[in-house]
């Protein structure tokens, strides 16, 4: 029971990414790409923690396994949008506000120009 | 041959079609590329970690995740401030 329960966990955590990587294959765009690093990051990480925990139990390599997923995770949300950011900023030719230019800095900015309009 | 080790082999051969969007394209393609090659060969090192039955290369997996974070953000920066 416990080795057919790590024989699925592990294929599904292979199959995902395997999709994954063939889905970049199709897409041209990186910013579409980008979201084909997401399921391998948080789904097959995850369920190679759990496959670690399920073998091994409550081990201090389960944990780093677990950790392990956790790093991949948030790492994967914070680098996608620093990222992305960083590819409009370097697509924007003028991505940094002339002087005098006014830029919204709070929400509440906005409504400002909307009540001049 | 274990399923830990079936699973690191399939992983390993996922790396080529990442290797190969990695080295062509644009440089944006590129890095998108790189995240996903650090992405796999971090699980790859959780999966050869229970395959060889080696525990402590587990810390491994964790410093390349805690690297390739690190990096990321370096290259992200690099790109906005660099190649615009």
């Amino acid at each position: 029971m416990k080795s057919v329960l790590i024989d699925v966990l592990l294929s599904a955590a292979v199959l995902i990414t395997v999709i994954s990587v063939l889905g970049m294959l199709r897409v041209r765009d990186p910013y579409q790409r980008m979201h084909y690093i997401a399921p391998p990051a948080s789904l097959s990480s995850l369920l190679i923690a759990i496959a670690v925990f399920v073998q091994q139990g409550l081990k201090p390599e389960s944990f780093k396994a677990l950790f392990t997923a956790f790093v991949l995770v948030g790492m994967n949300s914070i680098v996608t949008h620093a990222t992305a950011r960083a590819f409009r900023i370097a697509e924007t030719p003028n991505w940094d506000p002339v002087e005098g230019e006014e830029v919204p800095i709070h929400a509440d900015d906005e409504r400002v120009g909307d009540e001049k309009r | 041959m274990n399923v830990w080790e079936l699973a690191a082999q399939v992983m390993i051969f996922v790396l080529v079609p990442v290797a190969w969007l990695a080295g062509r394209g644009d440089p944006r393609q590129r890095l998108v590329s790189f995240y996903m090659a650090a992405v796999v060969i971090t699980l790859l090192m959780m999966l050869l970690t229970m395959a060889f039955n080696r525990m402590p290369m587990m810390d491994l997996a964790l410093t390349l995740a805690l690297m390739s974070f690190g990096g990321g953000i370096v290259f992200a920066r690099f790109f906005a401030r660099h190649l615009r």
